[in-house]
């Protein structure tokens, strides 16, 4: 297996949709509940997160023990990042910063 | 942690005014979508959603596309195979199968019993013959129904 197959087989990210990856990111400076989340993530990418889309990356994240939900507060439960989640994010992070780099290169080597 | 939100004045809310009846038919559209989720969700998320579509209508996101995103989650939600619902669908086939497997060996024990005491000629001296009855002196023969004759030692005996 070459290096970029091992590094693409760790980005566990790569096939849990965009709303995962930004809820990630959102959770990476701290816990936070889902109204939260969608008001952060809105602000951060211009992205506006249904609350069904939300509540299911959420599970879906916590089923994989990228996040984890801490006790409720009232009727909130707040979430955080795991180390895991916040391994597998860089490892994302980086993978779509070589992707971007190749893309502009190109972008410039065209001439457009 | 960020607060909850923006907090808004009770005039600003859709719950208030004129518009009393939209909002509730509002609210009551997020619950049916809401109530669309399985009972395992809805027992984790189903308060802190039901809030949290309200924050949202507060801010001004049409309820609509709220209860259309719960909607669409919620179809999700029955689509996604769940560990816990794969573990009832395998008891529920061992349970199907051992049910079955009990009534096949309860229809083969009944039927062993009835394929013993089949018709095979006994080794007796007694006989059957089907066919109307030969007049027995002070025996009245049944209306209509066929008679088995039993001649057994000499004696008749109708069955």
């Amino acid at each position: 297996m070459s290096r970029q197959d091992a590094l693409t087989e760790q980005d566990v990210l790569r096939r849990v949709g965009e709303a995962s990856v930004l809820i990630l990111i959102s959770l990476a400076d701290g816990p936070k509940h889902g109204y939260a989340l969608i008001q952060d993530i809105k602000e951060l990418a211009g992205v506006e997160l249904g609350p069904g889309t939300l509540y299911g990356a959420l599970d879906r994240l916590e089923r994989l023990g990228l996040i984890d939900a801490l006790p409720a507060e009232d009727r909130r439960h707040p979430y955080r990042i795991t180390a895991p989640g916040a391994a597998a994010l860089r490892v994302h992070l980086d993978s779509l910063e070589r992707v971007s780099a190749a893309g502009r290169l190109r972008l410039q080597l065209g001439g457009i | 942690m960020p607060e909850a939100g923006p907090e808004t004045g009770p005039e600003t809310g859709p719950e208030t005014g004129p518009e009393t009846g939209t909002a509730s038919g509002v609210a009551r559209l997020v619950e049916i979508a809401l109530r669309c989720y399985p009972a395992r969700w809805r027992r984790r998320h189903g308060a802190e959603a039901a809030e949290l579509a309200a924050l949202l209508i507060r801010d001004g996101t049409p309820a609509g596309s709220i209860a259309w995103s719960y909607l669409a989650g919620a179809a999700r939600e029955w689509l996604t195979p769940h560990p816990a619902r794969r573990l009832r669908t395998v008891a529920c086939a061992l349970l199907v199968a051992a049910c079955s497997l009990g009534v096949s060996a309860g229809l083969l024990a009944s039927a062993a019993p009835a394929r013993a005491a089949s018709p095979s000629p006994p080794p007796g001296p007694a006989q059957c013959r089907s066919g109307p009855a030969a007049p027995v002196p002070g025996v009245i023969p049944a209306l209509g129904r066929p008679q088995v004759i039993i001649r057994e030692a000499g004696h008749d005996r109708s069955c």
